[in-house]
């Protein structure tokens, strides 16, 4: 790349870019901590196995997707129920996998998934607010790579030590309440936009008056009826 | 042995990881999402976790238990209060518990 704009105040070699990713993650790392230890000690106590929420967590690498997945997949929902529902949670990543196609074309198909499965919610925001801030960064493989794996390692790490920890923790304590609480501070950023409060508002009002559908399909009614609430609060807004 | 049906549903939330975040990493760069489908992204995951969060925190058993009597429907609020003020995921967690627990003993449930 040729947009390097002189003094190279910023990395030059891709280990730089990588540590400077690191780095740029690490005042993070106590909230990622928390969450994801939280996340495991949520899933063991809603009553999954320690290895199989110990795999969950290694394969699907998606918090809210896994805690929005665990009651569908406690009370025996349809397959793919599950997978519908965690697509949707996860659509976050759909916006930035876009977001980061062009950052990403020169690479090979390969490397581009590899990227891609590392790609989480914190690490975006930074390598946005880079490209904006530091547009003469010429690591930003490097460094989006050195971030997003350092999120990676401390998510498992974090993951793993409440899977563990919730064995010994008693069931009295609630504690599987703590992943709602988690996703309730996920949502209170959003509701920033009026739209995405609208729709809010009416999917937890039509998920609780649906919630006696069969196979759970309040889920998917209450999700519909927030997108439409939210594009109807969109256009009144406009006029 | 893995229960076969947990076994599957840890693939599909595995499969939709995996969909959604190096998916598009693949298709075309020169594809550009239509400003209404951008909208209905953002709007989505937002709707999807009020969807699950709500029931979660009204119902107790079959009924829905919507007074100040409910520790989890109290607990949540503090939660969204805490985490608007603070921003922080730590203070929301354990706010949110502590309420949680105070109200059960209070309301004996």
């Amino acid at each position: 790349m040729s947009d390097s704009l002189g003094t190279a105040s910023s990395a030059v070699t891709s280990r730089d870019g990588f540590r400077h990713g690191v780095q740029e993650l690490l005042p993070a790392a106590p909230g990622i901590f928390a969450w994801g230890l939280v996340t495991g000690v949520a899933m063991v106590k809603s009553g999954l196995g320690v290895f199989e929420a110990s795999v969950l967590s290694l394969l699907a690498y998606a918090g809210s997707a896994q805690l929005a997945a665990l009651p569908l997949m406690m009370s025996a929902a349809p397959l793919w129920l599950i997978f519908l529902t965690a697509t949707i949670v996860n659509l976050r990543f759909v916006v930035y996998s876009v977001m980061m196609r062009p950052q990403f074309a020169h690479l090979t198909r390969r490397r581009r998934v590899w990227l891609g499965a590392f790609l989480a919610d914190i690490m975006f925001v930074k390598f946005s607010t880079l490209l904006q801030r530091h547009p003469e960064q010429t690591q930003r493989v490097a460094y989006f790579f050195g971030g997003a794996s350092a999120n990676w390692v401390i998510w498992q790490v974090s993951s793993i030590a409440g899977i563990l920890a919730a064995t010994a923790i008693p069931t009295s304590w609630g504690l599987e309440l703590a992943g709602t609480l988690t996703l309730i501070a996920l949502i209170v950023p959003l509701c920033a936009e009026r739209p995405v409060l609208a729709g809010v508002i009416v999917a937890g009002t039509v998920s609780v008056l649906a919630h006696a559908w069969p196979l759970r399909l309040g889920l998917l009614a209450g999700i519909l009826a927030g997108v439409i609430a939210a594009f109807l609060a969109d256009r009144g807004g406009q006029t | 042995m893995m229960d076969p049906y947990i076994a599957l549903a840890i693939l599909a939330v595995t499969l939709s990881s995996f969909v959604t975040r190096s998916g598009p990493l693949l298709i075309s760069s020169r594809l550009k999402l239509p400003a209404k489908v951008e909208a209905a992204l953002r709007y989505a995951p937002a709707c999807a976790l009020a969807a699950i969060v709500v029931p979660d925190l009204l119902f107790i058993g079959a009924e829905p238990n919507v007074s100040l009597s409910n520790p989890k429907l109290l607990a949540g609020c503090a939660a969204a209060i805490i985490f608007a003020a603070s921003r922080s995921m730590i203070a929301t967690i354990g706010g949110g518990m502590v309420v949680f627990w105070l109200a059960r003993a209070v309301f004996g449930v």
